[in-house]
């Protein structure tokens, strides 16, 4: 194994040399691009926030349908009518679907017979769909139930991939872990996209798709290190990150086309769950490429370390 | 192109993937079918005969409802309907006014599999709330209201026993109530802080000559209440508290009574495959698919009734309990009840020969006993049977609201079985038989979250969730094929069963359903499954560009991807893993087909993908510029 790869470094060395260098240049400017994405993103969530949805706020949801198209603006004012206090409406499919939502503790709570009396006042055809009420106690544990899954997961992971590989390259992971939920969380801030349960999933769901991608870098990158000694470790990068480009295009692609045809066709229960898939996914891609192998380089893991390792096993494995 | 001439044969290999795959293609199979929707008949007493079938089938005759089949159980009748929940609850109102108040009527639903696929016990995926419609409660157990109660009655066992010891001067209060201002300014005189620990404790004043038998009184006190903690805090003053660890083992307990209880109130209300769990410290998820009517579920779900039987109090007895009856009488009574509807086992609602509403009692051997001693010895004397039920004020604080229900006089030794006579109703009557067989709750519960999906969105999003699956599925397999080729189907038949292997390992394990985050889970592993197998046919391309053989490339490219895909696999499971322990709801759904997912896709990815190398033995054209060697 090692012959092969001993003759084709030194066809690499004469031939690749130029497109090496290029790939180098465009992965070090993906890190920056992933650095000011964190920053961006950490600027959004400081400064608008999350649009924390029902299930961490709580409240009251309503949802219903009519059967013909109805001017927003009129269903606001009818509805503003009837209804005490505040309210938030949105709509959808032309029109058609309703979401109502209401603060915890409101004055006027819309039940079945609200909405039937409300039918027969307004003269619309009004079925009933979903009707959410959420204690606001339920929210503040959520989110402390969230954050120490989020926090128990990534030590869980660090421990684990320490253990196998080495803790450069584990940080470089969890880097790469930290950008993609970062900028899924600043996109939502940004966008003021709904961060709901589903959306909590979709986050918990990139941190293992993310964590797939660094392990799949990491190996190659270990791989690469222990056969070719006589490269720089910039190199060494690069060109395990360019033999693993194929394997993530073609992964991501897939992944993406199956998350797309959930935001086209999921409805709007699964909507905000696939944004967040998708762009995770994306970003995901980008971190993977340009942020997780880039790390374990730029804090000193250099090939030494994997040759020193070698021989020790060498000498451990002999009686 | 070296050909191995020593084949290695995998016949057990092959074995191993037929047998799972038909195990688990059988149990994914009454999925596609899906189920239809049934009414279950059953008597109110278990002896009483089911009516027979042709009666079912008029009734449903009359009323134009396609009966599909009826099948007759040991406890009741199975009648399965083509129609849609509409239908389904018309049926249901029907039966209930043709049968009349001896028979209950439930919904249900039966597979539409063929019948040989169940009988092997195959069934479909169970659907969580959101694909099939139906009513969520999260209630919260008030813990606390809980331990007040019962720091109470350790006041009122305490004041007895400092009664029988005839010690006059020594009190006992409750720390931290208005109706102990005498120790609350002694407190703050003495130590400002304590205040805030004598919570839920008990303060124990003396006079200075008694100190000496204040230790008497304790031993008798943890005679009763074992737990009881003593100390002391001054002069002429102590408290009395709980140990942490009883009031830890007590909390579990009402939650234990509490999941019980609503349990059984489910069952009573007729619905079959609720999901009732605890949920962190003193919540309880409580889920109804095919729930219709969330206010009368809500209704029934929501009430902490108890019910307590006392002896009267005569004038020496210390800290008796006073009631006013619907009259405006005073009835002092007993501290502590003679037994408690914990006691119950059964009741039923009916008349006695004036038609007056009553309720027949049947008593558990504890509660058996005490009423038989009781009643020995108090023939002549009265009986009161106080309802307590907790409500929510307009400043949403819970208030118990106690009503006596009767004051009757003992005539005679009673035993387990009696009744308790003078009601309002016959709806009272049997909202209280039903409320008193399916067990008391002590604790006071309220709603924290509620939600009510109708049948008919549940539907559209399983429609939309399998169509956007399938879609995407679609692509990828068209990909695949067109990427790999020969590779390619044969990641594409590793995909398509590690699908049905998926889908087949859901139906076959209680406990699992699948929700909409379940559908998003089978995103993922679809994702995975594809990486797998892209991870491992990129590998055996590289070997070949290396130079190697056929075979050779293929064998090393399985083993050398290996490690990374178990790396890869190992790190999600762990993820999916502590989501399933801390998560809840959707989370948990999410965290239960990924977990899953991992465990399939490993199955089909690495083995059967590598069986069937073996066996299609695809060539790997590499073209010549690209060999290094």
């Amino acid at each position: 194994m090692s012959n092969t790869s001993i003759i084709s470094d030194k066809q690499k060395s004469t031939a690749d040399i130029t497109p090496l260098a290029l790939f180098s240049k465009y992965r070090l400017a993906g890190f920056y691009l992933a650095i000011s994405l964190i920053v961006l993103s950490i600027i959004g969530l400081g400064f608008k926030g999350l649009n924390l949805g029902l299930d961490f706020t709580g409240g009251y949801m309503t949802e219903f349908t009519t059967s013909l198209s109805i001017d927003k603006g009129q269903m606001q004012t009818q509805l503003a009518t009837h209804l005490s206090g505040d309210f938030e409406l949105n709509s959808g499919a032309a029109n058609t679907q309703w979401t109502i939502r209401q603060t915890d503790g409101t004055a006027h709570v819309i039940d079945k017979d609200w909405l039937n009396n409300f039918a027969t006042q307004s003269g619309y055809d009004i079925t009933p769909q979903d009707s959410v009420y959420i204690g606001s106690q339920v929210g503040s544990e959520l989110i402390d139930n969230g954050g120490l899954a989020l926090l128990v997961a990534a030590i869980a992971m660090m421990v684990y991939l320490t253990w196998r590989f080495e803790w450069r390259l584990a940080c470089g992971s969890l880097v790469a872990l930290v950008h993609d939920v970062l900028v899924v969380l600043g996109l939502f801030s940004w966008l003021g996209l709904p961060f709901d349960l589903t959306v909590l999933a979709a986050v918990l769901a990139i941190i293992g798709y993310s964590l797939n991608d660094s392990i799949v870098i990491g190996d190659k990158l270990r791989e690469v290190m222990r056969s070719k000694t006589n490269m720089n470790m910039s190199d060494i990068v690069d060109s395990a990150v360019k033999s693993t480009l194929t394997r993530s295009l073609i992964t991501s692609g897939t992944t993406l086309a199956t998350i797309g045809a959930i935001w086209i066709f999921g409805g709007q229960p699964l909507q905000a769950f696939a944004i967040a898939l998708f762009a995770g996914v994306v970003f995901g891609t980008l971190s993977s490429i340009a942020v997780s192998a880039t790390i374990p380089q730029l804090i000193g893991l250099n090939p030494e370390f994997y040759q020193h390792r070698a021989q020790e096993l060498l000498v451990n494995d002999e009686p | 192109m070296r050909k191995t001439t020593a084949k290695p044969k995998h016949t057990w290999q092959i074995l191993v993937i037929i047998i799972t795959v038909v195990i688990l293609g059988l149990n994914a199979i009454p999925t596609l079918y899906g189920n239809n929707n049934a009414l279950l008949v059953s008597g109110v007493n278990s002896t009483q005969p089911l009516p027979s079938i042709q009666q079912l089938r008029d009734v449903m005759q009359q009323q134009n409802i396609q009966v599909k089949q009826i099948i007759n159980g040991d406890a009741d009748s199975k009648i399965v309907i083509d129609g849609d929940d509409e239908a389904l609850v018309h049926a249901q109102q029907q039966l209930k006014s043709e049968l009349g108040d001896d028979y209950q009527v439930r919904l249900g639903n039966q597979s539409a599999a063929p019948k040989w696929l169940q009988e092997l016990g195959m069934s479909p995926i169970k659907l969580g709330l959101d694909l099939s419609g139906g009513v969520l409660f999260v209630l919260e157990v008030d813990t606390d209201r809980a331990d007040q109660e019962r720091l109470a009655n350790a006041k009122d066992e305490t004041l007895q026993i400092i009664h029988d010891h005839g010690l006059r001067g020594m009190s006992v209060k409750m720390a931290g109530t208005e109706n102990n201002l005498v120790s609350k300014a002694d407190v703050t005189t003495k130590n400002p802080v304590a205040q805030t620990e004598t919570e839920g404790k008990l303060d124990l004043h003396f006079l200075s000559h008694q100190a000496a038998k204040v230790k008497a009184v304790v031993t008798d006190l943890q005679q009763r209440l074992p737990s009881i903690t003593y100390s002391k805090t001054g002069e002429r003053s102590a408290t009395l508290a709980f140990s942490e660890q009883s009031i830890t083992t007590f909390h579990h307990e009402i939650m234990a009574q509490a999941l019980t209880t609503l349990r059984g109130r489910i069952e009573e209300l007729g619905i079959t495959e609720a999901v009732t769990q605890r949920q962190g410290q003193s919540r309880i998820r409580i889920e109804l698919p095919g729930v219709k009517d969330p206010e009368q579920a809500k209704r029934i779900i929501g009430a902490t009734a108890s019910l307590d039987f006392y002896e009267m109090a005569n004038s020496g007895t210390m800290g008796a309990k006073s009631f006013t009856d619907e009259d405006g009488r005073h009835l002092r009574v007993a501290p502590k009840p003679i037994f408690t509807g914990s006691n119950i086992e059964n009741a039923n609602s009916g008349r006695d020969e004036m038609g007056i509403a009553l309720v027949n009692l049947t008593l558990d051997g504890i509660g058996g006993k005490k009423m038989s001693e009781f009643s020995r010895d108090n023939i002549g004397n009265p009986m009161v049977t106080i309802f307590s039920e907790y409500h929510k004020n307009s400043a949403d604080e819970m208030i118990k609201n106690s009503r006596v229900i009767s004051v009757a006089t003992i005539q005679s030794q009673l035993g387990n079985r009696f009744s308790i006579t003078g009601l309002d109703s016959p709806q009272a009557a049997s909202d209280l038989a039903l409320l008193l067989r399916a067990g008391s709750l002590d604790a006071p519960i309220t709603i924290v979250q509620q939600r009510t999906i109708q049948a008919s969105l549940g539907k559209e999003n399983v429609n939309n969730g399998i169509m956007a699956l399938a879609i995407g599925l679609g692509i990828t397999l068209v990909f695949m094929g067109l990427w790999y080729r020969k590779l390619g189907l044969i990641a594409n038949t590793s995909l398509v069963l590690n699908l049905v292997c998926l889908l087949g390992l859901m139906a076959l394990l209680p406990n699992v359903v699948l929700t909409l985050p379940g559908i998003a889970g089978l995103v993922l592993t679809v994702g995975m499954a594809v990486d797998t197998n892209v991870l491992i046919f990129e590998r055996i391309k590289e070997e070949r560009k290396r130079g190697r053989s056929n075979f050779l490339a293929i064998e090393t490219g399985y083993k050398e991807a290996f490690a990374t895909i178990l790396d890869a696999n190992v790190t999600t499971m762990i993820t999916a893993l502590i989501l399933l322990s801390i998560g809840y709801g959707p989370v948990k759904g999410f965290a239960m087909t990924l977990s899953l997912g991992i465990l399939t896709s490993m199955f089909t990815g690495v083995f059967v993908a590598h069986v069937l190398t073996y066996i299609v033995k695809p060539q790997i054209a590499v073209k010549q510029k690209e060999l290094k060697a």
